[in-house]
């Protein structure tokens, strides 16, 4: 007769009082993220709040209260709603142009061609190649003096020297040169966000429509496009808010100038309240963002929860 | 065979080797209680400032800053960082009430915008000018605080800015850049053979400088003399803005609405610019490039305009920060810096102009007599360069508003504007006095 030892007790787990409790294990797992986000995002904009209430400066860091003072200084100022134009410009410009370089990327990308693995990996350069260097690069690009994309124009004899674009001295060239330097920035970005949806599109989906008679244009933009538009979304969300609050390509590139045509949010914040000392109006000037940050984000966001399939 | 032996490990062998290296790298933390407080006993001195353009001098000070804290036994440590970064820099250190214990600023700015937390250093700034003379009206303006007399910075050195011209260019049409006329004139001729002049009208340090420097030299300026009033919009203010005006349109090209501040040095070296403005690093970057073209040119003071010759400069000095952890050794050290001020001048080429009237006896060593220029005399002009520079705020103090007029560009756009005929002259100089006026009013209300 055979004998059937008994089955050991498993012990006990000394936390079993949190791993047998599902929404207290939750909560113990999404806290440092929570934190994390209080910390570093809530705290600081907590802070940007109170210092655009306040009188504080560099100067005389006072947390004296004075309401929307600021906020009512700044908007009489004409110059302020020319940086907010800008801004707005900059980024949906930027956007825009690094949208539909990164979707024609993509389809170049999705192609097999000898050297696409390189191609794949070189495209990525721009997104990760630092800022400062990048920028520095398109300066030279544009100098006025030694413009490589003057000289050859020059050269291939379509302009003169005299009739050569100073690119960064004329207001509306300047703007286009910051639009062009932030949508190369943003576009292997773009590219990716468009491969990863495409190649997530069913295959069955694209030969029905093929078999259906539906050609190029009609499968991208009535079938693949509408499909993706949700992860597409969410990569603008991101290239919106980066773009608007970004300082970097206007600080590098053209202080703003020339003559204030390409001074935005981030610079003209960044110009008052750190390099001038004026924390109150600085934090003030950067906060106008919120409310449009807000708005574009929570649009997008309900525009993908209705698109979701 | 012998060897062999004591080559072998054996149990006991390893066991004792083992324990002795296990000592040996345990060491460390079973002294360090001992160790540590050794070190707190060794005294440190931080100082940061931004990377000079003359990178030799950067070397000279870094050495010299090691030097003197050998022999002080206090290890000292020298950071450069961008000019562009020194602003961010400062109010980093400021509110987190910890940094470097010496802080070197450069430019406008920082003495004032700072003075609550800036060590007192009226005492160290009277000593040196017991020694070296007088402080000049660019290195008062620097850190001193009209209000209380007191000094919130020592004055280190201070940038001037002379014309630089082609003479073989200016010969052609038998003038010198002598007076901001003979620019605008003899200017407009050059620029029709193909050499035009080259002063930047974009946005950065150069401009803010160059154009300030012309806007007094017609009488007109920014503030008073006590610092309270805006006094932009004037007919002076006016006429030095048509000037400009006239200037871009008839010597200059569009060129430079977009110039940073290295614009103007590669303008001279490409031979197409027939003057600037600038200090004389071009001069300098030029005799690098090209000896025969530097030789070609000549530095003088900034041309006179209708009412006085004057001209911006950009003021260096160092504060001590109240949260330093060496005040003592920060105060020493600028002492002793202040004593063996002519080595630095060497080292600079002759770039940092001194703020004490004796600080560096005349003749200037390198200005009165360069061995690298032709004629070697060629700098001479520089050696009473004090009495042409002025800080942004002049005839007044620097203070806050001034800064913050300068940090954005203000005058610099107020020239722009009227030149590519975005606004008349006198519109211009509205906008420009309306925009001053409400930082100036915002900061009355916050100093």
């Amino acid at each position: 007769m055979a004998v059937i030892a008994e089955p050991v007790a498993k012990p006990v787990s000394r936390f079993h009082f949190i791993l047998d409790r599902r929404g207290v294990f939750e909560a113990i797992l999404v806290a440092p993220a929570i934190i994390y986000v209080l910390l570093l995002v809530g705290l600081p904009l907590l802070l940007a709040v109170y210092y655009s209430l306040s009188a504080y400066t560099i100067y005389n860091p006072t947390w004296k209260f004075v309401g929307l003072a600021n906020f009512e200084q700044i908007l009489q100022d004409p110059t302020f709603f020319d940086t907010l134009r800008n801004t707005f410009v900059f980024t949906f410009g930027s956007q825009l142009l690094g949208l539909v370089l990164g979707k024609f990327g993509a389809f170049l990308l999705l192609r097999p061609f000898p050297g696409r693995k390189i191609v794949r990996a070189l495209i990525i350069l721009p997104f990760a190649v630092p800022v400062a260097l990048a920028t520095i690069a398109w300066q030279w690009m544009f100098d006025s003096l030694y413009s490589v994309i003057n000289w050859t124009l020059i050269a291939a004899g379509i302009l003169t020297r005299e009739d050569a674009p100073n690119w960064l001295g004329n207001p509306y060239l300047a703007m286009l040169c910051i639009v062009v330097i932030n949508a190369w920035r943003f576009f292997p970005f773009a590219i990716v966000i468009f491969l990863a949806g495409i190649t997530a599109v069913p295959q069955d989906v694209i030969d029905a429509a093929t078999v259906d008679g539906a050609g190029f244009w009609r499968r991208n933009y009535q079938i693949i496009l509408p499909m993706i538009l949700p992860i597409v979304a969410i990569g603008l969300i991101f290239g919106i808010v980066f773009t608007f609050t970004d300082l970097s390509i206007v600080f590098l590139l053209t202080m703003g100038g020339p003559g204030g045509a390409t001074s935005v949010l981030g610079f003209a914040g960044f110009q008052t309240g750190i390099v001038s000392g004026d924390v109150a109006h600085g934090a003030a000037i950067s906060l106008f963002m919120l409310p449009v940050l807000l708005v574009v984000v929570i649009f997008m966001l309900r525009f993908i929860r209705r698109r979701e399939i | 065979m012998s060897t062999v032996r004591s080559l072998r490990v054996t149990r006991r062998r390893f066991l004792k080797q083992t324990g002795l290296s296990l000592a040996a790298a345990s060491a460390p933390s079973l002294t360090g209680p001992f160790i540590s407080k050794a070190l707190a006993d060794t005294k440190t001195l931080s100082i940061v400032q931004w990377s000079h353009f003359v990178p030799e001098y950067d070397k000279w000070f870094d050495q010299f800053a090691k030097d003197w804290g050998t022999k002080n036994n206090i290890s000292v440590t020298v950071d450069h960082i961008p000019v562009g970064n020194v602003a961010a820099r400062a109010a980093a250190e400021a509110s987190g009430q910890s940094g470097h214990d010496i802080f070197g600023w450069n430019g406008a700015g920082g003495a004032h915008l700072y003075r609550k937390f800036l060590v007192d250093v009226t005492s160290l700034v009277e000593a040196t000018e017991k020694k070296y003379g007088k402080v000049s009206t660019i290195g008062r303006q620097i850190g001193y605080n009209q209000d209380n007399q007191t000094w919130s910075a020592f004055p280190d050195f201070y940038i001037n800015f002379p014309a630089m011209y082609r003479k073989s260019m200016w010969d052609e049409i038998g003038m010198k850049p002598d007076t901001w006329d003979d620019v605008r004139i003899g200017g407009a001729k050059l620029k029709a053979k193909g050499h035009p002049v080259g002063i930047s009208l974009g946005h950065s340090n150069d401009p803010n400088t160059t154009w300030r420097g012309l806007l007094w030299s017609f009488g007109g300026a920014l503030q008073d003399a006590e610092g309270k009033n805006v006094v932009l919009n004037s007919k002076e203010t006016v006429e030095a803005v048509k000037f400009v005006t006239a200037l871009y349109k008839e010597a200059m090209t569009s060129e430079v609405l977009s110039w940073d501040d290295s614009s103007n040095n590669r303008y001279l070296v490409s031979g197409i610019g027939s003057m600037i403005v600038n200090p004389i690093s071009a001069y300098r970057t030029f005799q690098k490039a090209n000896k025969k073209g530097a030789d070609d040119t000549f530095v003088m003071a900034p041309p006179k305009g209708p009412v006085r010759q004057i001209m911006g400069g950009a003021s260096e000095f160092y504060g001590i920060w109240k949260f330093a952890k060496n005040q003592e050794g920060a105060i020493e050290f600028l002492k002793y810096y202040a004593d063996h001020w002519p080595e630095a001048f060497k080292a600079s080429e002759g770039y940092n102009n001194p703020c004490f009237a004796n600080l560096v006896p005349k003749p200037m060593p390198i200005l009165s007599n360069d061995p690298t220029s032709t004629p070697s005399d060629k700098l001479a002009a520089l050696q009473d360069s004090e009495q042409w520079s002025a800080s942004p705020g002049y005839p007044g103090p620097s203070w806050p508003a001034v800064d913050e007029v300068y940090n954005n560009f203000i005058i610099c756009d107020m020239m722009s504007k009227a030149a590519t005929g975005q606004l008349s002259a006198e519109d211009s100089v509205k906008w420009a006095h309306q925009q001053s006026e409400a930082i100036f009013t915002k900061w009355h209300g916050k100093t």
